[in-house]
C-alpha cells in the first residue's frame, strides 16, 4: 500500500524529468545540435511499441492463455529483418516528398488524393482511440491498485485528504499528457514535423520501462525463486494441469492464432500511426535503421524474457487465480513488501502508457489537421492574412481532443474487455493500411481507387468482425447478432462470416479483412487506369532508389507569379520566418536572371517546391489544392509545352541521335563545299526538322555597318526575310549582336521592343530566337529562327542546339575567309618568288676586274625582294662608275622601280656623261612614277678615273659614303648636295670630286647598315661605329671587308636577318702598276 | 567498411533465405517438434526454444546489419538537423 501522495509525487517528479529532458533536447535542436540523432536513441524510441499492454498485459495473457503473448514481439523481430529494404525505402520517400504522417504517405502516393487522406485519418482515429483508452485505463488501475488495493478494481476515484475533492486519476493523467503533447509536439508548425524533445522523452521512457521490468523480473526469478528452472519446476509441480500454458494446443493456443498474431504484429509495428511517426517521420538518418534492426528486437527479447517467470510466479502466489493477472507485475513486489520496487514498476508502466499516448496524439492530431481540417478550410475559402496561427492552434486542440476522446472511450467501454484484446483490435486496424502502403511502394499500377476500396472494405470488415463482438461483450448490442447474424442472415455472423467457422476471432478477422482489402486493392488497380498524377507520384515512390530519374515533364506557367508572390503564399500558411528561410535555401541553388526573377523553366520547379514546403505543414493533398486554387485565381495555368524534340525525325542516312541536326550540320561545314551552299543547307535542315517558318543568317557587313542577309529559307516576306538590320539596341537582332547574347522570345505577346513587335505581329510570328554567330568570341552575325505555329517551343535544350549551330556557321564562315586568304597568300608568295629571281639577276653577279682597284659589293635584302641596288659600270679601261641606291619600301613595287632605274642607268648614263646630269635626268624620268607610287629613291653615283685617281660624285639624299684616307688614317665623309629622287620634278645636283691615293678605301652603304638596331638598347649601328670598323679592317681585301662589315652588323643586332635591306660597295685603291714608281 | 555492390544481389538472396527461414522456424511444422512436455534444466522445451532461438535470430540480424553498405543511397541519406542552417 503506497500512499496516494507518494504515488502522485513520484508521478509528477517523473513527469518533471520528462519535461526537462524534452525541453533540453528541443533547445539543443534549435541551436543546431541534436541529442537524439544517434542509433541508440532511435532504437530506444522505437520501443514505444511496448505500451502498458506489454508491461502489464503480457503477464496477464501469459497467465491466462500461455505462450500466445509472444507472437506480438516475435513478429517485429521477423519484420525488423526487412527494414533495410522496406523501412529504408519508406523513409527515403518520406524525406523526399516531405511526408509528415501515414495518411500523408498514402494520400501522396495515390495522386495526393485528399479524400484518401481523410479516409485514412478517420480510420486511424477510430482504430487508435481504444488503444489510448487502454493506456489511460492501465495508469488509473495501477495507481488505484498501489494506493488502495483493498477497494478492488473500479473507477479510480480518490480523495486527497488535504484537498477534499474527488478526482479521477485517468482524467488527470489525460490532461497532463495532453499538455505534454501540445508542448512538445505542437509548439510550432514545423515543416518537417520533427519533434526532438518528444523523441528524447520517449527514449528515456523506454529506458525506464526496460529497467523497471527487468528489475522486477530479476526480483521474482532470483529472489523469490532460484532461477528459471526453479520457477518452472515449482509451477509444474503445483499445477500440472496448467502445463499446456507452456505449449501449443487447440483453440486459443493453437497454431492459427499464433500465425495470425505474428502477422498482425508485423504489420502493426510499422503502421500504427505512432510507430510510423517515430520510425519514419522522426528518423534523422537512414543509417540508424541498420542498427535499429537488431537493437529493437534485442530490446523486445530482454523485455519478454521475464514475462513467463513473473506470470508463473503470480499464479503460484495467488493459487492459480487469474483475476488480477494483468497486474501481477505490481502485486508480487507489493506482496513481499518491496514498495520501492513496486513504485519503480509503476513508473515503468506509467512510462509505457505515457509514451504511447503522447506520440499517438501528436501523430493523430497532425493527420486530423492536414486531412480533415485543412480541406474544410480550403473549401470554406477562409481568407486570412496569416493562417499559420490558426493552424497551430487547431493542431493543439486536436491533440487534446484525441486524448479526451480516448478518455471518453475508456469511461464508456473500457471496463468490460481485457487489456490485451483492445490492443489487438487496434493492431488489426493498423494492418489495414499495409496493402495500400506496401503495394504502393512496389507496384506502379496500384491506383487510388484500388487503395480506397481496399481500405474502406478492410475497415468495414474490421468493424464488423472485431468491434461488433466487443460491443456485444460490453453489453451495448444484442447478443443475437452474434448468434444469428445481421438481419438474421446466418452467413453474416460476425464471428463466422460467410460460414468460415472453427477459427479463433483473430485469425477469422485477419483472413476476412485481408481478403477484402487486398482483393479489392488488386482487382481495382488492375481493372482501372491510373491518372497522370498517380503515375507521377508512383514513379517518385517506387523508383526512389533508382540512380537517375527521367526529367520532369516539360511545362511552363503562363502568367506566372513572381518569386515574392510564392513567398507570400507560403508565409500565409507557415509564417513569414519559415517562408523566407525556405525560399532562400531554395534560391541558393537556382540561377536568377538580371531582372531578379527566375528563368521561365525554373518556375514550375518553384511551384513544386512551394507545394512541397506547404505539404510539410498542411499535408500533401491540401497543399496541392491550395497551389492550384492560387494559380487559378491569378489566371496562370500550367501548360504542356510542345515538345520540340518530339518531331525530330531520324535522317535516312544513318544518324541515330536525336541531335542528328547538329551532326548533319557539322558534316556540312567540314565538307568544304562552298560557303553559300553550306549556309543554305544548314538553314534548310533547321527549318525542316524543327518546323520553323523562317530561318535567316545575317552577317555583319563592315562597310555598311549593318547585318546583311546571307542566307534565308522559309517564307519570303519582304521585311523579315530580306532586309538588313542596323546595329541598334531597338531591335532584337541588333541587341543580340551588340550584347553578344542569345535572345529568345517564346511568346510574342510579351515583347518589349516596339519596333520589332510591330513587324513580328504583322507577320504572325508566335515565337522566335536570335543567337549571335561568333568567331573567337566576337560576333560577326546573327542566326535567327521564327515560328508562326507554337509558343513556348524554344526550350533550353533547343537553345543549346541553336547556339551550337550558330557556332558551326561561324566556323564555316571563318573557314571560307581563311581559305580565301590562304589562296591569296599563296598567289602572292609565287609572285614574290618570281620577282626575287628577276631581281637577283639584275644585280651584278661578279665584280669587274680592273687594274689598280679592288671592288666588292653585296646586297642582302630584308625580305624576299628588296629595294636596294648597286652596280659597277666600267666605262672604259680608264673609268669605272659606282652607283648605290635605296628605294623606300622593300616589296615588289620597290624592286620593279629599282629594276627600271638600273635599265635607265645602263642605257642612258653612257650617253649623258657627267654625273650630275645623269642624276638630273634620272629624277626627271622617274618623278612621275615615283610620285604615283608614293616611293622615293636615294642614290649615290660616283665615277673613278684611273689615270689621275680622281673620284667624281653626286648624291641624291643618300647616306654619305665613308672614305678612308690612308695618309691621314682618318675617315672622311663624301657629301654632295642633292635632293632625294622623286620629290621635285626639277632638281639640281651638286657634283664634287676628290683625289684618291693608294691605300684609300671607299665604302658605299645603305641605311640598312647604319640603322641596324641593337636588340636591347635600341641603339643604331651608326656612322661612327662603321668608321671605327673601317679603320680596323681597311687593310684587308675588299671582299673580306664587305664580309666583315656584314658580320659585325649581324653581331650587333644579334640576328642573322636584317630589318632593312643592306647593301655595301667597297673600292680599295691599290698601287698602280708601274705608275708613280719612278 | 564497404563491400562492392556486386554483393548486393547476394545480400538480397541471403536476406530472403533468412526471412523465410525465420517464418518457418516460428510456425506450425517446426514448432511442433519442440512442443513436447519435456523439460531441460527444469525449463520446458518450447520455452527454451524461444529463449535461445530468439537471441540467435537477433544475432543473425546483427551480422546482416554489419555487412550492409549504403550503395544505393542517394542524396537523401542524411536528414540531420543540419539542414536547419
Amino acid at each position: 500500500m503506497i500512499p496516494v501522495w507518494l504515488l502522485s509525487l513520484a508521478s509528477l517528479c517523473y513527469f518533471g524529468i520528462l519535461f526537462a529532458v524534452a525541453y533540453h533536447a528541443d533547445r539543443k535542436h534549435a541551436a543546431g545540435q541534436s541529442l537524439i540523432s544517434n542509433p541508440h536513441v532511435y532504437s530506444l524510441s522505437l520501443a514505444v511499441y511496448a505500451t502498458s499492454w506489454t508491461f502489464y498485459g503480457s503477464v496477464g495473457r501469459a497467465a491466462t492463455s500461455g505462450l500466445d503473448f509472444l507472437p506480438i514481439y516475435l513478429g517485429p523481430t521477423l519484420i525488423a529483418f526487412s527494414w533495410w529494404f522496406l523501412l529504408r525505402k519508406i523513409v527515403r520517400v518520406s524525406k523526399e516528398q516531405n511526408i509528415v504522417s501515414i495518411a500523408d504517405f498514402i494520400s501522396s502516393r495515390y495522386g495526393k488524393s485528399a479524400f484518401l487522406g481523410a479516409v485514412v485519418t478517420v480510420f486511424a482515429v477510430l482504430g487508435i482511440m481504444p488503444y489510448i483508452a487502454l493506456q489511460l485505463k492501465a495508469v488509473a488501475y495501477t495507481f488505484d491498485h498501489l494506493s488502495n488495493p483493498l477497494a478492488g478494481p473500479g473507477r479510480a476515484l480518490h480523495q486527497l485528504p488535504n484537498f477534499g475533492f474527488r478526482f479521477d486519476t485517468a482524467l488527470v493523467v489525460a490532461i497532463i499528457l495532453a499538455v505534454f503533447g501540445v508542448l512538445f509536439g505542437a509548439r510550432t508548425l514545423d515543416a518537417s514535423e520533427r519533434h526532438e524533445g518528444l523523441v528524447a522523452a520517449i527514449a528515456l521512457e523506454s529506458l525506464v520501462k526496460i529497467v523497471a521490468f527487468v528489475a522486477v523480473g530479476i526480483f521474482v526469478t532470483y529472489v523469490l525463486f532460484d532461477g528459471f528452472g526453479d520457477i518452472f519446476t515449482d509451477f509444474l509441480a503445483r499445477f500440472p494441469e496448467k502445463r499446456n500454458l507452456l505449449m501449443f494446443g487447440g483453440g486459443e493456443n493453437g497454431y492459427a492464432p499464433w500465425f495470425s498474431l505474428t502477422f498482425i504484429s508485423m504489420m502493426a509495428v510499422m503502421f500504427l500511426p505512432r510507430q510510423f511517426h517515430i520510425m519514419v517521420i522522426e528518423n534523422s538518418s537512414e543509417e540508424h535503421i541498420s542498427s535499429a534492426m537488431w537493437r529493437f528486437p534485442a530490446y523486445m527479447f530482454i523485455m519478454n524474457l521475464f514475462v513467463i517467470p513473473i506470470a508463473l510466479a503470480g499464479l503460484i502466489m495467488f493459487s492459480g487465480n487469474t483475476a488480477g493477472a494483468d497486474y501481477f507485475v505490481l502485486s508480487l513486489p507489493m506482496q513481499y513488501g518491496q514498495r520501492w520496487l513496486a513504485l519503480l514498476v509503476f513508473i515503468g508502466g506509467f512510462s509505457a502508457s505515457a509514451g504511447m499516448v503522447m506520440v499517438s496524439s501528436v501523430a493523430l492530431a497532425t493527420m486530423v489537421l492536414n486531412h480533415l481540417v485543412m480541406p474544410l478550410i480550403i473549401r470554406l475559402r477562409i481568407e486570412a492574412a496569416d493562417i499559420s496561427g490558426l493552424l497551430i492552434n487547431i493542431k493543439r486542440l486536436a491533440i487534446v481532443a484525441v486524448i479526451l476522446l480516448g478518455y471518453l472511450y475508456y469511461q464508456l467501454i473500457g471496463e468490460s474487455y481485457a487489456l490485451v484484446n483492445i490492443g489487438l483490435i487496434s493492431f488489426m486496424a493498423a494492418a489495414q493500411f499495409a496493402p495500400a502502403l506496401i503495394g504502393g511502394l512496389f507496384w506502379r499500377r496500384a491506383n487510388r481507387r484500388g487503395a480506397l476500396t481496399g481500405l474502406i472494405l478492410g475497415f468495414v470488415v474490421w468493424f464488423y468482425t472485431l468491434l461488433v463482438p466487443s460491443f456485444v461483450r460490453s453489453g451495448w448490442l444484442d447478443p443475437s447478432i452474434l448468434d444469428h447474424g445481421l438481419f438474421g442472415l446466418s452467413f453474416l455472423r460476425p464471428l463466422e462470416l460467410f460460414g468460415l467457422s472453427g477459427f479463433d476471432i483473430w485469425t477469422h478477422a485477419l483472413f476476412w479483412t485481408m481478403f477484402f482489402n487486398i482483393g479489392s486493392f488488386l482487382s481495382l488497380s488492375l481493372l482501372t487506369r491510373t491518372t497522370r498524377n498517380e503515375d507521377e507520384q508512383a514513379a517518385k515512390f517506387v523508383d526512389v532508389f533508382q540512380p537517375h530519374r527521367p526529367p520532369a515533364q516539360r511545362e511552363r506557367i503562363s502568367k506566372a507569379p513572381s518569386i515574392m508572390e510564392f513567398v507570400d503564399l507560403m508565409a500565409k500558411f507557415i509564417g513569414e520566418k519559415q517562408a523566407h528561410t525556405a525560399i532562400s535555401q531554395y534560391l541558393g541553388h537556382r540561377e536568377i536572371d538580371e531582372r531578379g526573377s527566375l528563368s521561365e523553366y525554373e518556375l514550375p520547379n518553384l511551384k513544386r517546391f512551394t507545394e512541397r514546403t506547404l505539404a510539410g505543414s498542411v499535408g500533401a493533398a491540401p497543399a496541392r489544392i491550395i497551389i492550384e486554387n492560387y494559380l487559378a485565381t491569378r489566371g496562370s495555368r500550367m501548360e504542356d509545352v510542345f515538345d520540340i524534340f518530339g518531331s525530330v525525325t531520324l535522317s535516312r542516312t544513318s544518324s541515330r541521335e536525336q541531335l542528328g541536326v547538329l551532326y548533319e550540320s557539322a558534316r556540312l561545314v567540314a565538307s568544304g563545299a562552298n560557303l553559300q551552299s553550306i549556309l543554305d543547307d544548314i538553314l534548310s535542315l533547321l527549318r525542316q526538322q524543327f518546323k520553323f517558318d523562317l530561318c535567316v543568317i545575317r552577317i555583319l557587313d563592315e562597310d555598311r555597318m549593318a547585318l546583311v542577309v546571307r542566307s534565308q529559307v522559309g517564307m519570303s516576306s519582304q521585311h523579315l526575310g530580306e532586309s538588313e538590320r542596323e546595329l541598334t539596341m531597338e531591335t532584337y537582332i541588333g541587341s543580340t549582336f551588340l550584347t553578344n547574347s542569345t535572345t529568345v522570345v517564346n511568346d510574342t505577346d510579351f515583347m518589349d521592343k516596339p519596333r520589332s513587335a510591330q513587324i513580328i505581329h504583322r507577320e504572325g510570328i508566335k515565337a522566335f530566337a536570335h543567337t549571335p554567330i561568333v568567331i573567337e568570341g566576337q560576333p560577326i552575325g546573327v542566326l535567327s529562327a521564327f515560328s508562326r505555329t507554337s509558343k513556348g517551343m524554344l526550350t533550353e535544350e533547343f537553345i543549346a542546339l541553336f547556339e551550337n549551330l550558330a557556332g558551326l556557321i561561324g566556323v564555316a564562315w571563318r573557314n571560307s575567309q581563311q581559305t580565301a586568304g590562304l589562296i591569296a597568300a599563296r598567289e602572292q608568295e609565287r609572285e614574290l618568288q618570281i620577282a626575287k629571281t628577276i631581281q637577283i639577276s639584275l644585280l651584278p653577279n661578279s665584280t669587274p676586274d680592273l687594274p689598280g682597284i679592288e671592288l666588292a659589293g653585296i646586297c642582302v635584302p630584308a625580305r624576299q625582294v628588296g629595294g636596294d641596288y648597286y652596280d659597277f659600270l666600267p666605262r672604259s679601261t680608264d673609268r669605272v662608275d659606282l652607283v648605290i641606291g635605296d628605294v623606300s619600301g622593300h616589296n615588289v613595287g620597290a624592286a620593279l622601280i629599282m629594276a627600271e632605274t638600273r635599265t635607265f642607268i645602263h642605257a642612258r648614263s653612257a650617253d649623258i656623261g657627267n654625273i650630275h646630269s645623269i642624276m638630273q635626268e634620272l629624277n626627271e624620268f622617274f618623278y612621275e612614277d615615283l610620285t604615283r607610287a608614293e616611293l622615293f629613291i636615294t642614290m649615290f653615283y660616283c665615277s673613278f678615273r684611273q689615270t689621275d685617281r680622281r673620284l667624281t660624285y653626286s648624291s641624291a639624299g643618300h647616306n654619305r659614303p665613308l672614305l678612308w684616307r690612308h695618309n691621314r688614317s682618318a675617315c672622311e665623309r663624301l657629301d654632295a648636295e642633292g635632293m632625294i629622287l622623286g620629290i621635285k620634278p626639277r632638281v639640281v645636283f651638286e657634283e664634287k670630286s676628290t683625289q684618291l691615293e693608294a691605300g684609300d678605301v671607299l665604302l658605299l652603304y645603305t641605311d640598312g647598315v647604319t640603322e641596324a638596331a641593337h636588340p636591347d638598347t635600341g641603339q643604331f649601328f651608326g656612322e661612327e661605329r662603321l668608321c671605327t670598323l673601317l679603320e680596323d679592317i681597311q687593310h684587308l681585301q675588299a671582299q673580306v671587308i664587305v664580309d666583315e662589315i656584314l658580320r659585325q652588323v649581324r653581331i650587333f643586332t644579334g640576328v642573322h636577318n636584317f630589318q632593312d635591306d643592306v647593301s655595301l660597295v667597297v673600292m680599295k685603291v691599290g698601287e698602280v702598276l708601274g705608275a708613280r714608281s719612278a | 567498411m564497404s563491400k562492392p555492390s556486386s554483393n548486393q544481389p547476394r545480400l538480397r538472396e541471403a536476406w530472403v533465405l533468412f526471412f523465410i527461414l525465420g517464418i518457418v522456424m516460428l510456425n506450425y511444422p517446426l514448432l511442433q517438434i519442440f512442443n513436447k512436455p519435456v523439460t531441460v534444466f527444469g525449463i520446458p522445451l518450447l520455452v527454451l526454444y524461444f529463449m535461445l532461438g530468439w537471441p540467435l535470430s537477433i544475432g543473425v540480424i546483427y551480422l546482416f546489419s554489419q555487412t550492409l553498405t549504403n550503395d544505393d543511397s542517394g542524396p537523401g541519406k542524411e536528414n540531420e538537423p543540419g539542414d536547419e542552417e
